[in-house]
């Protein structure tokens, strides 16, 4: 995995975790079930340090799709997307960006994927 | 009533859904809450549950800086979804001695049980894992036969009994 991906897969993880702590629901049933959850600005301030070391394109791109998608960064798994279940093959971005970024998307539904 | 009578009546509960041989540490070898998480992080990369250890570190140090999830009377319910988890799983770990795990009473912890799971767009039975854990584990006498449990089959019986009650 690229030092761009494996950014792009914290900036994800941060980002899910920054969802459940705001989602009144969710943070409800953590606070039934015992656990505390504050310091979210400290999360805050880790997610905008990591954001501004990524490439401003891949980042751009990132905060776009994850409007439409909860998760951005998908694996693929045999020789499918696994965000839209759809069979691959994919095409690298670094054609359309200029970046070499060594990051595909599926050309189904644009999701940015790795590879394990 | 004991446990493989109650699994044959009713349905399997999400934790023992979950309760996977290969995520059993009988015995942490470490007792300090930074070194215990790289060694969960590490079984769970062992056992394919998580592509790499690092990044799993990462989430649940982050997860943990929000509030610990020591929730006292010795039991720890760690859980965070991460990218680079592959499947959701459920690690047990106990220590003997105690694990000191910033927990909400102070004391050490004797039980971990570490809930992980990909962000799906919506996971139900993620919550209620951790849900079934805390209500499992809420008397003390599952607790001390959780720790006194001589294997993983034990474990897995006393977690299926308490689940029905």
């Amino acid at each position: 995995m690229t030092d761009s991906l494996e950014a792009l897969v914290e900036l994800q993880d941060i980002d899910v975790l920054l969802r459940e702590v705001k989602d009144p629901e969710m943070a409800l049933q953590e606070q039934r079930l015992g656990f505390q959850l504050g310091h979210v600005e400290s999360l805050e301030r880790t997610r905008r340090k990591l954001a501004a070391q990524i490439d401003g394109k891949l980042l751009q791109t990132y905060e776009r799709m994850s409007r439409r998608f909860a998760r951005v960064v998908v694996p693929v798994e045999g020789m499918i997307c696994a965000g839209c279940r759809m069979s691959l093959p994919t095409s690298a971005i670094r054609g359309r960006n200029g970046a070499s970024l060594d990051i595909e998307n599926c050309e189904n539904c644009g999701r940015i994927l790795y590879r394990s | 009533m004991a446990a493989d009578v109650i699994t044959a009546v009713l349905p399997a509960s999400a934790v023992e859904q979950h309760l996977r041989q290969d995520l059993f540490i009988s015995e942490l070898r470490t007792r300090r809450k930074s070194s215990v998480l790289d060694e969960l992080a590490s079984a769970l990369a062992t056992a394919r549950v998580a592509r790499t250890p690092d990044a799993i570190i990462d989430a649940l140090r982050r997860r943990e800086a929000l509030g610990s999830t020591g929730i006292g009377k010795g039991i720890a319910v760690p859980h965070v979804r991460s990218t680079l988890i592959v499947e959701r799983a459920l690690l047990i770990a106990r220590s003997t001695k105690g694990v000191e795990f910033d927990s909400m009473d102070g004391g050490p912890v004797h039980l971990l049980f570490l809930i992980v799971a990909p962000p799906l767009e919506r996971d139900l039975l993620y919550l209620k894992m951790v849900a079934e854990i805390v209500r499992s584990t809420r008397l003390a006498r599952t607790r001390q036969k959780l720790l006194e449990a001589a294997n993983f089959a034990a474990v897995r019986d006393i977690l299926v009994e308490a689940g029905h009650d």
